[in-house]
């Protein structure tokens, strides 16, 4: 079978003689030189526009609701333009906050194409965090940092895999809604990550705060340069590549479609649907749970109240902005974490709270998934 | 230390039974909400704004419940008009009611507003343990009592109940007998809104007594939970609620009387145990889901 080419459903009922029919809704009939149908560049340009059209709504709602709180949008926008994107520090926060978002995000994007609804890259965050402190604290320095440092990292992934797949399994054997078990399994996270920094891995030596010890310095991912930019970045964008080439050129990649496409045509094409839909959570979380462990061993160095949270939410929007494909998702998780991070200039330059900008973020949303695709969404549904 | 636990567990779960009431009823139609947590924010602030400029904390309800409302219409149009995946919209209602309310909300984070002081039901409130727990509360908690018969009559009982079940069951019926889905469905939403949205209003005038940025602190998705583990039914909607409310109510009264009890170990029991219920109840519970329902739950079948 020849590589994947396109980004459609794959409907297994549907009768394909190839793959590349799957481009076409209409199979070809002719074999002669049929002219490309006009459909597919007329509707991209119509989605572009739609989105475009949208992204401009939000900007002007959200104008009007700043000047409801006698703030010139004008200068606020200019504000929020000029202090983040000009800003070498600003720049890198962006990059340092979208990397686990991004993480997070293509544990959405793998079930999804299978089908699945995995709302807990919250916890998966998390609880790979957890893990990855754990192995910095089981360890304690009598490691050396470099081998220390891969044993967290698997640490989390396996963390958060395991964590995805209970939900998985769960699925498959008992048959609970996925969607379900990972949104609560998202509090039991957090329950035990603030159960163990207000407790057991609380820092005796600390200042008292509710917070573990900070890893070891050698046990921190490498910056780049003189910046917070920290490798975790590379982990990210590179998983998001390699899931890329996978959901293309893999097998597994197109059983994934198949089993998202149509369940009951891939399981009478012989495809194993209930093992693929618990590896595709399984993998799925397993970067949610690298996710986590870049935040701490990359940005934060230690875990404390309020580690990672929201950042599971804004990733799963992050991947349906880039409806589950990884470079769309990369792009979005990272328009998505500059809004947050021009949240900052709303609070210095124009005195609004910082977090005001989570309208902004939600209207741009609104205007995606409201307005920008109503022609693709109502042919899905 | 039961009785005030369990007192305790009735005022901070009032909040969460208005939310997961309102849940109830708009999954029942059919459609999920999980922009419950942006609606309590708005009717929170809304209701404690409008209580602190007129004085009036029952024009604060109104309002409370006006915004809750509102954004859950907000919801039910791109749900139902335009076709929006419903999880993520829920969430960006969320978010859109989080930054709402961090916007308009700063000039009330000192403000002073007239709230609901409790009122002892005469005669009620005598009743020793039973009065002390449910009757010498304030008025919103009676209002949520009060709530609870009437959503099961509503939902279980009346004509209306039947359709809005219909058109979580199946729509396509109701729609070729000639009846107004969408109108049911919008109004279910928007009931969900309008009840998050008075949960809100008990948080900020009568429990904290006090506006602050992002103050449900995940009360909406509790409510969410509470709705799983109770199966949409208004009872034991109920129940959950106040069992999520006690356990936020046990350890700081354990605490205070020196019992070394981690507060976020009991925390998580609630959840655990709606974990463990859907797992034992597994496929039982699964029949009782509203078909129209399961379809956005689960994309694929297994």
């Amino acid at each position: 079978m020849s590589t994947i080419a396109s980004d459609e459903v794959i409907d297994l009922s549907m009768p394909v003689s190839g793959a590349s029919d799957a481009v076409d809704p209409i199979p070809a009939v002719s074999t002669g030189p049929t002219p490309t149908p006009p459909g597919l560049t007329q509707r991209a340009i119509r989605t572009i526009g739609r989105t475009t059209l949208a992204l401009l709504g939000a900007l002007i709602v959200f104008g009007i609701l700043v000047m409801l709180r006698g703030v010139n949008p004008v200068t606020a926008y200019r504000d929020m333009v000029v202090s983040t994107f000009t800003d070498p520090a600003q720049l890198a926060g962006i990059a340092v906050r979208a990397t686990p978002i991004l993480l997070a995000a293509l544990a959405v994007a793998i079930p999804a194409r299978a089908g699945l609804i995995n709302v807990g890259g919250e916890g998966q965050l998390i609880i790979g965090g957890v893990a990855a402190m754990g192995v910095s604290l089981a360890f304690d320095g009598r490691v050396i940092g470099p081998i220390t440092l891969v044993v967290m990292a698997l640490a989390g992934a396996v963390a958060g895999g395991v964590w995805a797949g209970f939900a998985g399994v769960l699925r498959l054997k008992i048959g609970i809604a996925e969607s379900v078990t990972t949104l609560l399994l998202n509090y039991l996270a957090l329950d035990l990550l603030y159960f163990l920094i207000y407790e057991r891995w609380k820092d005796r030596k600390g200042s008292g705060q509710p917070a573990t010890r900070s890893v070891l310095d050698a046990e921190k991912l490498p910056l780049i340069g003189d910046t917070r930019l920290h490798v975790g970045l590379f982990i990210a964008l590179i998983s998001a590549l390699v899931i890329y080439v996978i959901f293309r050129t893999t097998s597994w990649g197109f059983t994934l479609r198949a089993v998202g496409g149509n369940a009951e045509a891939a399981r009478r094409a012989g495809l194993p649907v209930g093992r693929t839909l618990v590896t595709s959570m399984l993998v799925g979380g397993c970067f949610a749970g690298l996710g986590g462990f870049a935040q701490l061993a990359g940005a934060e160095y230690k875990l404390r109240p309020g580690f990672l949270i929201g950042y599971g939410y804004v990733a799963f929007l992050g991947s349906w902005l880039g409806r589950h494909r990884p470079i769309h998702v990369v792009v979005s998780c990272f328009v998505l974490s500059a809004i947050a991070i021009s949240g900052d200039s709303l609070q210095l330059d124009s005195q609004l709270p910082a977090a005001s900008v989570n309208v902004l973020m939600a209207l741009v949303l609104i205007g995606v998934f409201g307005f920008g695709r109503r022609s693709a969404k109502g042919a899905a549904s | 230390v039961i009785v005030e636990v369990l007192a305790g567990g009735v005022r901070g779960g009032t909040s969460i039974l208005f939310a997961a009431l309102g849940e109830s009823t708009s999954e029942r139609a059919g459609v999920v909400y999980l922009g419950t947590e942006g609606s309590m924010l708005a009717g929170a602030l809304a209701g404690y704004a409008i209580a602190s400029e007129t004085g009036q904390p029952w024009l604060g309800v109104l309002a409370g419940a006006a915004a809750g409302g509102l954004l859950a219409l907000v919801h039910a149009f791109l749900v139902l008009h335009q076709g929006a995946n419903q999880l993520a919209t829920g969430l960006v209602i969320l978010f859109l009611g989080l930054g709402l309310t961090s916007l308009f909300g700063s000039n009330y984070v000192q403000a002073l507003a007239p709230t609901f002081a409790p009122w002892e039901v005469p005669l009620l409130g005598d009743i020793p343990v039973v009065g002390e727990i449910l009757f010498r509360q304030d008025p919103l908690v009676y209002l949520s009592y009060a709530c609870v018969p009437i959503a099961f009559w509503v939902i279980h009982r009346s004509r209306w109940g039947v359709l809005l079940r219909a058109a979580g069951e199946r729509s396509e019926v109701l729609e070729a007998t000639g009846h107004p889905v969408r109108r049911i469905q919008y109004l279910a939403v928007v009931t969900a809104g309008v009840l998050a949205g008075l949960g809100g209003v008990h948080l900020s005038t009568a429990y904290t007594k006090a506006w602050f940025e992002n103050m449900a602190q995940g009360r909406g998705f509790v409510a969410v939970a509470v709705v799983m583990f109770a199966a949409r039914h208004p009872f034991k909607v109920a129940a959950g609620s106040y069992l999520f409310g006690a356990a936020l109510a046990l350890s700081p009264a354990l605490q205070a009387r020196g019992y070394g009890i981690n507060q976020f170990a009991l925390d998580a029991v609630p959840y655990a145990v709606t974990l463990l219920v859907l797992i034992v109840l597994g496929r039982r519970r699964r029949a009782e889901v509203p078909e129209g329902l399961s379809k956005v739950f689960e994309a694929s079948p297994a």
